[in-house]
């Protein structure tokens, strides 16, 4: 096959929660050439790997639980499927539940690329009484069929090693035949597709996704263009409708089902366990109509808390010897423009390590751990009843909750909601949600200064706003949604190898990206005080500023800079309040802390979200989401000063 | 025939028929969720919550809305 470059396109792909990205990590991380992209699920991953002297260009894509896609994440992984062409395909299946999974094998064997199967989890479906014979699999598939446990790391050198080998010899398979009149129905719309057609890998495969599709555009096209094809179409669909009573689509459908079932039960032996697993019982509880919800409430709580307790000694800590070099640097360089580009340097150096890493690391690592645990798709389930109040439903529950470690991901996240109402509701609703940086903010000024319960306070205050927010933005749409139809995913054991990958891949694009912002946000601070700038940029905003919000007018130009990164507010209000994190009080009162805090928090979403906002929902909603954000921020940070008199 | 929104906790269901639109349909349908197929319900939320059924035969678990819950007809057909 024809490539921009001579290595092989190996394309993982499964249903998800399958373990795919973490066989694809696995392997990326053992030998890569060229590091991968912090990957969230819903993004394909790239990476290119030398395997025994093979370079492989290796592509992790979205999990999709078949090739009818019915979101943009699934959309994502047929898009690159097609586009790819791949030399291999490795379809992880999670082997706890085969039969259903095969479903997805079996579309894939349809589409006539060389494939190889990991059987993953093998151990998972072994607790739950399932055993499976990978030989009599190969046998009925005609794919080398290689068992993985890929949280351990078993089985991977066997999947590669299988992998080489297809490559290396070819492989042919063939799609497995169906009942006899569905099968009869499929080759005469074969047969009347034209040779001129634009096919989609082979024309078994395009006649079958054409009875399954129920895209207008495609039905249009073909009216349009082929109306002796369109015509075979109907009447094809038409016959398997009438035999056997049901849309076309499920009658295609219910053929891979059955076949799929009727592999599983020849290849596995399954015993009726009679006990139930430790993790099976945890999850009765952890899902339990009344206590799942208080253990959800501890959890959020005490989430908060050890990112509080981990972090503000550590801040402490790492703020004195910063502090003295500050103090040090004022001795030697005297008051020249050098010093204010040092000073700079070290403030944002500094603020980075001293005042940022001590909250967002413990964040970030719990994030993953609750992630990683399959804790999330539960908070979807919990709170469904309540996300129904507010216009949407569970499944924007995640989205959510990732927000709080970055709103970016999160964005990209809503590519699982199926409707583009709930899509723009969640996107809109998400830059509310306090990320890692405004929790940093939170916790070191809020907590600091006024006690973690009024961190707290201010938490829970922002899960109100944002549901009233998304019951006022629901109003505005006059479709309902679609309702929740969510997989929850097998409990797991967290695995430690996993979450500090993905914190330490998280940490990576902190220091790549937002640290260099901090730090260039600090120099220019510093050399806008040097010209005297900042006074000219604080005297323009002051009637907002000092007026408004009852701030020190030095605080102007923090307030511009925050857009940048959030984090640089803080950092920079002290900069250019001149004073040390722990002598804050005496130049600004506890309510005008909470007055800053409530603009900063509200104010405009940071760059990095107004971009993402504008390519995943459009210009119109990211302008829409700046709006609402300052409006709000203006708003409640005024109704603040004015209860608290500050 | 009943809705599974009104099926009992203790029994094995028998899916008999998914109305509504072909979206919800095919999302279902890929889940691994078809006619005949036995499940069983396993708990639901509070204030009308969603409903978490398991699908016996393809051993996965899915959280279901009400309003999607209640297009899936279902018949008993034995004894958890």
């Amino acid at each position: 096959m024809a490539k921009n470059n001579n290595f092989p396109d190996l394309i993982f792909i499964g249903q998800p929660n399958c373990g795919k990205s973490t066989i694809f990590n696995a392997i990326a991380g053992l030998k890569a050439i060229t590091s991968n992209f912090p990957g969230t699920t819903v993004k394909h991953t790239h990476s290119k790997v030398n395997v025994e002297g093979n370079i492989l260009n290796i592509i992790d894509l979205p999990g999709t639980y078949s090739l009818n896609p019915s979101d943009e994440a699934e959309k994502v992984a047929l898009t690159h499927l097609f586009v790819e062409k791949p030399d291999l395909i490795i379809n992880v299946l999670d082997a706890s539940c085969l039969g259903r999974s095969l479903e997805l094998t079996l579309e894939l064997i349809e589409l006539g690329y060389p494939m190889v199967m990991a059987l993953n989890m093998i151990d998972l479906a072994e607790k739950k009484g399932v055993k499976i014979n990978p030989k009599k699999l190969e046998v009925f598939l005609g794919i080398p069929v290689i068992p993985t446990i890929a949280s351990h790391g078993w089985g991977i050198k066997e999947l590669l090693d299988a992998s080489l080998r297809v490559l290396e010899e070819g492989q042919t398979t063939s799609p497995m035949k169906w009942s006899r009149d569905v099968e009869e129905n499929v080759n005469e719309l074969i047969e009347k597709i034209p040779e001129n057609f634009s096919l989609k890998t082979n024309r078994r495969f395009t006649a079958i996704k054409m009875i399954e599709t129920g895209r207008e555009f495609f039905i249009k096209m073909l009216r349009e263009n082929y109306p002796s094809l369109k015509e075979t179409l109907d009447r094809v669909k038409k016959n398997l409708e009438e035999m056997h009573s049901a849309p076309a689509y499920e009658v295609v459908a219910a053929e891979r089902h059955h076949l799929a079932l009727k592999i599983f039960e020849e290849s596995s032996q399954v015993k009726r366990r009679k006990t139930i697993s430790r993790l099976e019982r945890a999850d009765d509880i952890l899902m339990h109509p009344i206590l799942g919800y208080f253990i959800l409430l501890a959890v959020f709580l005490g989430f908060f808390f050890m990112i509080f307790k981990i972090g503000s000694p550590l801040e402490e800590l790492l703020l004195g010897p910063l502090n003295h070099f500050r103090q040090y640097l004022s001795m030697h360089l005297g008051s020249g423009v050098g010093f204010y580009i040092i000073d700079g340097l070290s403030q944002g150096i500094g603020g980075g390590i001293a005042i940022v890493m001590p909250y967002f690391i413990p964040l970030i690592f719990l994030m993953s751990l609750l992630e990683d645990a399959g804790y999330l798709a539960r908070a979807g389930f919990l709170m469904d009843t309540f996300m129904h109040r507010i216009g949407l439903h569970g499944k924007s529950v995640s989205p959510f909750i990732l927000g709080f470690g970055c709103n970016v991901p999160a964005i990209v996240s809503t590519r699982i909601l199926e409707s583009r109402r709930d899509k723009i509701i969640t996107s809109l609703l998400i830059p509310f949600i306090p990320c890692s940086a405004r929790t940093t903010i939170i916790l070191a000024l809020v907590a600091f200064y006024l006690g973690p319960f009024w961190a707290f306070g201010f938490y829970l205050f922002t899960m109100l706003l944002i549901a009233l927010l998304g019951r006022i933005i629901s109003l505005f749409f006059r479709t309902a949604s679609p309702g929740l139809i969510l997989e929850i995913p097998s409990l797991k054991r967290p695995s430690l190898k996993n979450i500090s990958r993905k914190t330490y891949l998280q940490l990576k694009s902190f220091i790549e990206f937002a640290w260099p912002i901090l730090i260039a946000g600090s120099i220019i601070l510093a050399l806008l005080e040097f010209f005297g700038i900042d006074k000219v940029i604080n005297l323009i905003l002051s009637p907002l500023v000092v007026k408004g919000l009852g701030l020190p007018q030095e605080l102007g130009v923090t307030l511009v800079f925050g857009f940048l990164r959030k984090e640089l507010s803080l950092i920079m209000m002290l900069q250019s309040l001149g004073v040390e994190y722990q002598a804050l009080l005496s130049t600004i009162t506890k309510e005008q802390i909470l007055v800053f805090t409530v603009f900063v928090s509200f104010f405009i979403p940071c760059l990095s979200t107004v971009a993402i906002l504008w390519k995943e929902v459009g210009r119109r909603i990211a302008l829409l989401s700046v709006a609402l954000n300052t409006g709000v921020a203006l708003l409640l940070s005024m109704i603040v000063r004015f209860i608290i008199g500050a | 025939m009943i809705s599974l929104v009104d099926a009992p906790y203790n029994k094995r269901l028998r899916i008999v028929n998914i109305c509504g639109g072909h979206g919800i349909h095919r999302r279902l349908l890929s889940l691994g969720f078809h006619k005949n197929d036995i499940i069983e319900l396993d708990t639901s939320g509070i204030f009308k919550g969603p409903i978490l059924i398991r699908g016996i035969t393809s051993n996965t678990s899915v959280a279901l809305g009400r309003g999607v819950a209640g297009k899936i007809m279902v018949e008993i057909v034995g004894e958890k």
